[in-house]
């Protein structure tokens, strides 16, 4: 197995740029999610890794091959689908198999392949079925078994999990990293659901408008957020406007000094970003970055208790763990919140939020 | 039905009598349909086919198997002939092989038409179902023409030295052996080649629209899965997209099957009269030369029963195959 590298990659429908030229890597035996809204050209991507698309310009490398001119059925990535797209005609078996009956391979020996696989993704009890007779999550197991019969050098998912149920989508999360990092083998998937990403993956590429937006390990992309798009995008974040003073934000309500200072030119209009778990409320918070705030609105959410709190700089909402703060707020109260220096990020006010 | 159909709507049926509900009305009025539009004529047909045949005259009601046993071993028993048998033999032949051919050929078409936009999709069946508003005489003439020996295409062979050309290079021969040339040129009436040709043409827009449904319901993924699995696109129609739309490939090819045994001005046209089918014999009983509709009646029962047993063993086949694929 190798590693496989996209060179200036780009794909355009006619006048539409699906994806703006990109350069990528993916590491030998990592799990890289590629996510962003739908429409980002995150799938577009996959499809041209796939060979399913062909690429308007750039390049493909696997390892130190060239295979931007090879074929779908020449690349042989194993690729899962959004509807699985497992073939009706064929037992669970016969699907599972596919691959390799194609490629010549004696009916004994795929056979013991296919139970093989079957073995590893928990459904060798099923291997006489029909598609037909299985559930989602079944489904899904199929298609995997089937995608690694012929042992990819690069295994492809696109939207595996959309159309499992929520519980369902966590447990497959978990299995399918184990099963991925048990493989050792390349795999890429493609996502819209952060919490997916953030669950399975080694890197993170978040995408959007047919563009990079950031590179990364999935808590250096939560913890520091390239700009305003992944901050809103991964994760909930507050957005407070203001302008720069001399590395510090002057918002309405206060003055706020981010660590490090914010590199700008003074007067510059900026956008303030922070995690909602990150921000304070207790008495005892430093005398510094505070700001007024008048509760409007609590929920428990199981664990934990969001509060949406008006401040003059604008709305915000504060989320700790239940337990962890002895107080109890209601609608109406006036408190103070701090917002810790090192927990806010500064951002051009002209940078897109995600919807 | 009438009464309680009338009474109109809804009125609080507290203590009335219990009275048939609107399925059992339903039910009713179904079957009243069938009886009146498939089983009484059948039954007519089954009624005059025991008929006997006036001399010089018409027919009158009888009870006899006589048009039957003519059908089997000829008008004497005791030196009998099985021309009859022979007809309903080149029914099906003619149908069977040309149903294959129009299916065969709408396959791969019809596949590829439903890969290209729906634009283009729309286009190709609207041409196609306006087609099909051509009736078999205006086909069989078409077909007629141009395949008539001196003005079709074996005057295009002669005068384009193609004739010349096949006498050089030998293959002459081999269609002179195959009944497709005289002495002097190549020919196509009468041929069960031009018969089958235009059979075939006659139902190909009726196998594209019965293909279309099941070709472009076909999920696009499972195609672009077997691709990324080394499948090429032959491959991935053979192991695929035939596999798929298996049944209803088989399901064309009977229903057109079905449809061209009752085929006419084609054979009448194109075919050799000692290789007539059984319809043509159907109505030379009934409205032509011999004028005998029981014999008529009796031969169109032997079709229709035969064609029936024939489908009946077709679904059979069917689900056996269907089970050994499960």
């Amino acid at each position: 197995m190798a590693g496989l590298v996209l060179q200036q990659i780009q794909k355009r429908f006619g006048r539409f740029t699906a994806v703006e030229p990109t350069d990528l890597s993916f590491r030998d035996g990592e799990l890289t999610a590629l996510l962003g809204p739908s429409g980002c050209g995150k799938t577009t991507l996959l499809r041209m890794i796939a060979g399913l698309e062909t690429q308007t310009s750039g390049r493909i490398l696997l390892g130190d091959e060239d295979i931007s001119d090879r074929s779908a059925h020449q690349r042989k990535f194993g690729m899962v689908f959004q509807s699985f797209a497992l073939f009706p005609h064929l037992s669970v078996l016969g699907n599972v198999g596919y691959a390799l009956k194609i490629a010549g391979v004696a009916k004994a020996a795929r056979e013991t392949k296919a139970r093989e696989l079957l073995d590893l993704v928990q459904l060798s009890a099923f291997t006489e079925r029909r598609i037909g007779e299985l559930s989602g999550g079944q489904r899904q197991r199929v298609a995997i078994a089937r995608a690694l019969a012929q042992e990819p050098s690069v295994f492809l998912l696109d939207e595996p999990m959309s159309a499992l149920d929520a519980k369902l989508r966590e447990e497959m999360q978990v299995e399918l990293r184990l099963l991925q990092q048990r493989l050792g083998i390349t795999t890429i998937v493609v996502t819209h659901d952060q919490r997916e990403a953030m669950t399975m993956a080694d890197q993170i590429v978040v995408m959007s408008a047919g563009r990079v937006e950031q590179i990364g390990p999935p808590q250096e992309i939560y913890n520091h957020p390239a700009n305003a798009f992944v901050a809103s995008f991964i994760g909930r974040a507050n957005f407070l406007s203001g302008t720069v003073q001399a590395g510090r934000v002057e918002v309405a309500g206060g003055v706020l000094a981010p660590e490090p200072a914010a590199n700008f030119r003074d007067g510059s209009p900026v956008t303030i970003a922070i995690r909602p778990e990150k921000i304070w409320v207790e008495a005892d918070a430093p005398e510094t970055n505070r700001l007024d705030a008048r509760v409007t609105f609590v929920r428990d959410v199981g664990a934990t208790r969001d509060i949406h709190v008006e401040t003059p700089a604008g709305p915000m909402i504060i989320e700790y763990a239940i337990g962890e703060n002895a107080n109890t707020y209601r609608v109406g109260d006036e408190m103070q919140v701090h917002l810790p220096p090192g927990a806010l990020h500064v951002f051009p006010a002209s940078e897109r939020i995600a919807a | 039905m009438t009464a309680s159909a009338e009474t109109g709507p809804v009125e609080t049926p507290a203590l009335s009598l219990p009275r048939p509900g609107p399925g059992v009305l339903k039910k009713t009025a179904y079957t009243a349909l069938i009886v009146a539009l498939c089983v009484v004529p059948f039954a007519l047909v089954l009624v005059i086919s025991m008929g006997e045949k006036i001399e010089g005259a018409g027919w009158q009601w009888a009870l006899t198997l006589e048009n039957y046993q003519r059908f089997f071993v000829g008008a004497e028993p005791e030196a009998p002939t099985y021309l009859y048998l022979q007809r309903l033999w080149y029914s099906f032949y003619y149908a069977i092989i040309a149903a294959i051919l129009a299916v065969a050929t709408a396959f791969p078409f019809t596949y590829l038409m439903t890969r290209q936009s729906r634009r283009i999709q729309t286009v190709w069946l609207v041409f196609l179902l306006s087609s099909v508003s051509l009736s078999e005489v205006f086909v069989v003439m078409g077909w007629d023409i141009l395949l008539s020996n001196r003005s079709g295409l074996p005057m295009v062979f002669k005068e384009t030295g193609l004739t010349a050309w096949l006498k050089d290079v030998g293959w002459f021969q081999t269609l002179r052996d195959w009944g497709l040339a005289n002495p002097r040129n190549v020919r196509f009436k009468p041929t069960e080649f031009a018969t089958v040709l235009t059979m075939s043409y006659l139902v190909w827009p009726y196998a594209v629209i019965l293909l279309y449904p099941a070709l472009a319901r076909l999920d696009n993924a499972t195609l672009e899965a077997a691709r990324t699995m080394g499948a090429g696109p032959l491959t991935v129609v053979r192991t695929v997209v035939i596999p798929s739309v298996r049944l209803p490939l088989v399901g064309a090819v009977l229903l057109l099957f079905v449809f061209l045994l009752g085929a006419y001005v084609a054979i009448t046209v194109f075919a050799h009269p000692s290789r007539h089918t059984l319809a043509v014999s159907v109505y030379e009983a009934v409205r032509g030369a011999t004028l005998n509709a029981p014999f008529g009646a009796a031969q169109a029962v032997i079709l229709l029963v035969t064609a029936a047993l024939f489908l009946g063993a077709a679904a059979l086949l069917a689900r056996i195959g269907d089970r050994r694929a499960a």
